[in-house]
C-alpha cells in the first residue's frame, strides 16, 4: 500500500517538475513574442522568437551556419582534449608527492585566480589569431581547473584507505592504482565539469575578440550589423551546447560511478 | 627469551630517532608555507634568468624585472589611474548589483517551490550559456561605455549567485522546516532563524564562483569595447608589442583575483564554522 | 578450493613484544606524550587475546605497530615466521572497505597486495566470503551492505591472506548492540574453523571476556599494561554464557581494575 502511494507521489513530483518547467519555458517565449509584436520595446533590442526561428531556418538551410559551428566545435574539442591529456597526469603527479604539491600550491593558486581571458592578448601575440591561438585559449581556460581538482582529489585520498594497502603489504604503485585513482575519479569528473564550462567561455571570448570564423565571430559580426535575431541565434546555440555538455557529463557520472550511492538514488 | 635470536622469527624494530637541528625542525613544521613561497619565487627567478639567457623569448614573455620597471613607470601616469578607476567602477557597480538583485530574488524564487520549477529551465540555460556570448547583445543595448561593461560584470555574477541561493533555500526547506513547524514557529521566525542562516553558506559558495566570472566579465567587456580600463591597457599594450606593460596589467588582475578569492574563502570559513570537518576532508 | 584448517596450535609464541614504547611530540606545544610505555606481551600460537582499555590507552597504536603501519620509538616485537604469506593481517575499524570495489574485490584485495593475480585472488576469496556468511553478496558494493555485513567482509579480507595472526582493531565498535552480540558469536565460530592466533582490541569488557583466552587490561597516560587475566571459561562458548555468574565475576574484576584508573585519566597531561 505504502509503496504504491510513494510511487504515485514520486510520479506526480516528476510531472509537477515537467509541468511547471514547460509552463515557464513556453510562457517566457509567448510574453517575449507578444510584447515585441505589441511594440512595447524596439525589436532590435531583443529580436523575437519568430524572427530568430526564421534566421535559424535561413542560415542552416543555405549552409552559412555550418562552418561556424564546426570551427567552434573543433577548437573547443582540440583545446579541451589537450587540457585533459596534460592536466590529469600532471594533477596526479603533483598530488602524489606531498612536497611537489606544496611547491606548486602558490603558483597554481595565482594562475587559477588570473582571469584566463586576460591572457588572450598574450596568446594572440605568440600564436596569432588563427585556429591554433583559439585552441591555446581553450586549453588554458580548462587546464587549471582540471589540474587543481585532480591534485586536490589525490591529496585528499582518505588515509584510512591508504593504510589498508600498506597493512597488507601492497606497493605504493598498487595503492596508486587501486586507491588513489578510484577515489580521485569523482574529483576528475568535477574538474572536467568546471573545465568544460570554462573552455566554452574560452572559445566564445577568443572568437568574439578576434576571429574570422566560428560562432563567437558570428555573434560579434551580426552585432555590428545590428542583426539582433542572428546575435540571439548564436547565443542560443551556445546555450544549448552548454546544456548538452552538462547533461552528457551527468549521464557519464552515473555510468562510471556505480559505487556512489548518492548518484543513483 | 631464547627465541630472541631464532631465525624462525620476524623482528619488528623501533624507529631510530636522529636528533634534528633546530632549523630542520622549524622547516618541518612550516614546510607547506616555505615550499609554496619557494615555488612562486623559483618561478619568477627562472623566468628572469631564462629571459636574460635567451631560452625564454623576451619579446613575448618579457621578464619580471622589465615588468616591474614598466609597472613603476605606469603608476606615475594619470591615464593609468583613470583606467583603474573605470575598471573598479565597473566591477563594484556590476558585482554590487548582482548581489543586491540575485540574493533576494533567489530566496524569493526558492521559497515558492512551483515558482522555482517554473524558472528552472531558464536559470539553467543562462547558467550553462557562456555569458560572454551576450557581450555583443549588451553592446547593442548600452553602447560602449562603462555601464555596458558593468552589465557584463553583473551578468557574470548574477547567475553564479542566484542558482546556489535558490538551491540553498530549497535544501533548508527540506531539512529544517519540519523541526520548526512542529514547534509552531511563525513564518517570520522560520525565515529569520532558519532560512537566512541556512542559505548563507550557499550564497557564499555562489560568491566564490562569481569572483572568477565577474573578473572574466570585466576583462572581456573591456577588450570588446576598447574604450577605457585596465583591460584596454592590456589590449593596447599588446597591439603596440609592449609585452612588459601587457603582463603588468595581467598581474593586476591576478592580484585582484587572489585578494577576492581569499576574502570569499575567509567568509566561507566564517559561515561554515559550525560544520564539523569531515575526516576525508582533513 | 577449500580452506586449509590444518594448522595445529603449537607450543611456540606467535607474538612476543619486549619494552615496546611509543612517544609522540606534540607539534604545537613540543610536549612529549607517551602513548605506550614499556609494553611486554607474549601470545602463544592459537590463542585469543584481547587488549582492553579506555580510549587513549594506546591499544590500537600497539596493533598498528605489530602490523607495521607505524614504527615504535623503542622496544621490539618478534612474530613467528610462517612458511608462506604474511605473519599478520589486520581487521580494521568501521568503513574500512573500498566503496569502489564489490565485496569479492574487497575480500581479494589482501591477496592482490601480496602479488596474487586479480583473477586468482577472486577465486581464492570466494570460500572466505562463504565462511563469514556473505554467500550471494559477492557482487554487491559496500553501500548496499549493512554495517554488520561490511564488517564480515572486512574480516573475510584478513582471513583470505591466511596469516598466522589476526589483528582486530575494535571491529564491532560501530555496530548496534544486537548485531555486535551476533558478530561476537560469529567470530568465535569462524575462529574455531580457521584456527588462528587473534589479538583483539576493544573497550567493551563483556566483549573481551566473552571472546578471549586472556584479557590484557591497559590504562591511559601513559598507555601501559596493568593486568593480564586468564579467562577460564569453557569453550565452545555461546551467548547464553554471558548470563552465568562466572562471566559476571570476570566482568566485575576487570571493571574494578579500570574504574581504579579513572582519577589519573582525568589528570592534566604532564
Amino acid at each position: 500500500m505504502l509503496g504504491v502511494r510513494n510511487a504515485t507521489l514520486a510520479l506526480s513530483r516528476v510531472n509537477e517538475r515537467l509541468f511547471f518547467g514547460v509552463i515557464g519555458f513556453v510562457g517566457v517565449l509567448v510574453v517575449w513574442e507578444t510584447t515585441a509584436q505589441l511594440g512595447l520595446y524596439r525589436k532590435s533590442l531583443l529580436s523575437t522568437p519568430s524572427a530568430i526561428w526564421r534566421a535559424a531556418l535561413t542560415d542552416f538551410a543555405n549552409g552559412s551556419m555550418a562552418p561556424h559551428i564546426t570551427t567552434s566545435l573543433s577548437e573547443f574539442a582540440a583545446g579541451f582534449a589537450i587540457a585533459m591529456a596534460v592536466g590529469i597526469p600532471l594533477g596526479l603527479l603533483i598530488g602524489s608527492f606531498r612536497r611537489v604539491d606544496y611547491l606548486f600550491n602558490g603558483l597554481l593558486a595565482g594562475l587559477n585566480a588570473t582571469p584566463n581571458v586576460a591572457l588572450i592578448p598574450l596568446i594572440i601575440l605568440v600564436a596569432g589569431i588563427g585556429y591554433e591561438a583559439k585552441v591555446v585559449v581553450v586549453f588554458l581556460s580548462a587546464f587549471f581547473s582540471v589540474v587543481v581538482t585532480t591534485f586536490t582529489g589525490v591529496s585528499t585520498t582518505a588515509a584510512r584507505h591508504l593504510d589498508i594497502t600498506r597493512s597488507f603489504g601492497g606497493s605504493r604503485w598498487l595503492a596508486f592504482r587501486t586507491v588513489v585513482l578510484p577515489s580521485t575519479f569523482p574529483f576528475i569528473l568535477s574538474g572536467t565539469r568546471i573545465g568544460l564550462g570554462r573552455a566554452l567561455v574560452g572559445v566564445v571570448s577568443a572568437e568574439i575578440i578576434s576571429a574570422n570564423q566560428g560562432l563567437g565571430f558570428y555573434i560579434s559580426l551580426y552585432g555590428t550589423f545590428l542583426d539582433t535575431a542572428r546575435v540571439m541565434l548564436g547565443i542560443i546555440i551556445f546555450g544549448v551546447f552548454g546544456v548538452v555538455i552538462g547533461e552528457g557529463l551527468r549521464i557519464l557520472e552515473r555510468r562510471f560511478e556505480v559505487w556512489r550511492p548518492d548518484l543513483h538514488r | 627469551m631464547t627465541v630472541a635470536t631464532s631465525p624462525a622469527f620476524r623482528t619488528i624494530h623501533p624507529r631510530v630517532r636522529k636528533p634534528r637541528p633546530a632549523l630542520m625542525r622549524w622547516y618541518r613544521r612550516n614546510e607547506r608555507v616555505v615550499l609554496s613561497v619557494a615555488g612562486v619565487v623559483l618561478f619568477f627567478v627562472v623566468w628572469e634568468i631564462g629571459s636574460a639567457a635567451g631560452f625564454v623569448d623576451k619579446f613575448f614573455f618579457s621578464s619580471p624585472s622589465a615588468i616591474a620597471t614598466a609597472g613603476a613607470s605606469e603608476v606615475t601616469k594619470a591615464r593609468f589611474w583613470d583606467d583603474v578607476r573605470i575598471t573598479a567602477l565597473e566591477l563594484v557597480v556590476g558585482t554590487g548589483a548582482s548581489v543586491v538583485l540575485a540574493v533576494p530574488l533567489g530566496i524569493f524564487i526558492g521559497w515558492y517551490r512551483r515558482l522555482s520549477l517554473t524558472f528552472d529551465p531558464w536559470l539553467n540555460f543562462f547558467n550553462a550559456l557562456p555569458r560572454v556570448a551576450l557581450v555583443p547583445l549588451v553592446v547593442l543595448w548600452f553602447g560602449l561605455d562603462w555601464n555596458m561593461k558593468a552589465v557584463v560584470v553583473f551578468l557574470g555574477g548574477f547567475f553564479a549567485i542566484i542558482l546556489p541561493t535558490v538551491e540553498g533555500v530549497r535544501t533548508v526547506e527540506r531539512h529544517l522546516l519540519d523541526v520548526s513547524r512542529s514547534f509552531r514557529a511563525s513564518s517570520r521566525l522560520i525565515f529569520t532563524s532558519l532560512v537566512i542562516p541556512g542559505t548563507l553558506p550557499f550564497i557564499v559558495s555562489g560568491l566564490r564562483i562569481a569572483v572568477g566570472r565577474v573578473l572574466a566579465g570585466v576583462v572581456i567587456g573591456e577588450f570588446y569595447a576598447q574604450t577605457q580600463g585596465i583591460g584596454v591597457m592590456i589590449y593596447k599594450a599588446e597591439a603596440s608589442l609592449q609585452s612588459d606593460r601587457m603582463l603588468f596589467g595581467v598581474l593586476i588582475f591576478t592580484v585582484l583575483g587572489i585578494v577576492l578569492y581569499e576574502s570569499v574563502g575567509a567568509a566561507e570559513r566564517y559561515f561554515q564554522r559550525w560544520r564539523p570537518v569531515r575526516e576525508d576532508e582533513a | 578450493m577449500t580452506i586449509d584448517v590444518a594448522r595445529e596450535p603449537g607450543q611456540h609464541m606467535a607474538l612476543s613484544a619486549r619494552g615496546v614504547q611509543m612517544e609522540y611530540r606534540d607539534r604545537q606545544t613540543g610536549h612529549r606524550l607517551l602513548a605506550l610505555e614499556r609494553v611486554d606481551l607474549d601470545i602463544p600460537d592459537g590463542a585469543f587475546v584481547s587488549l582492553l582499555g579506555p580510549s587513549g590507552c594506546g591499544k590500537s597504536t600497539f596493533l598498528k605497530i605489530v602490523n607495521g603501519l607505524i614504527l615504535a620509538t623503542a622496544g621490539e616485537i618478534k612474530l613467528h615466521r610462517v612458511a608462506k604469506g604474511r605473519e599478520d593481517a589486520m581487521v580494521f575499524q568501521d568503513a574500512a572497505l573500498f566503496p569502489w570495489y564489490s565485496v569479492v574485490d574487497n575480500v581479494a584485495y589482501g591477496l592482490v597486495c601480496a602479488g596474487v593475480s586479480r583473477k586468482e585472488a577472486r577465486s581464492r576469496a570466494v570460500p572466505y566470503i562463504d565462511l563469514v556468511g556473505l554467500k550471494g553478496f559477492a557482487d554487491k558494493y559496500p553501500y548496499q551492505l549493512s554495517g554488520g555485513m561490511q564488517q564480515r567482509a572486512n574480516l573475510a579480507r584478513a582471513l583470505a591472506v591466511d596469516s598466522a595472526i589476526l589483528l582486530m582493531d575494535e571491529p564491532f565498535a560501530s555496530l548496534d548492540a544486537q548485531t555486535r552480540e551476533l558478530m561476537q558469536a560469529e567470530l568465535l565460530r569462524i575462529w574455531t574453523a580457521a584456527r588462528k592466533t587473534v589479538l583483539f582490541v576493544t573497550h567493551q569488557i563483556d566483549e573481551a571476556v566473552f571472546l578471549s583466552d586472556r584479557v590484557v587490561v591497559m590504562a591511559a597516560r601513559p598507555g601501559r599494561v596493568i593486568a593480564d587475566i586468564a579467562i577460564d571459561l569453557p569453550r565452545p562458548r555461546s551467548l547464553e554464557m554471558k548470563q552465568t555468574p562466572e562471566f559476571a565475576r570476570y566482568e566485575a574484576q576487570i571493571w574494578k581494575l579500570i574504574a581504579h584508573q579513572q582519577p589519573s585519566d582525568t589528570a592534566p597531561v604532564p
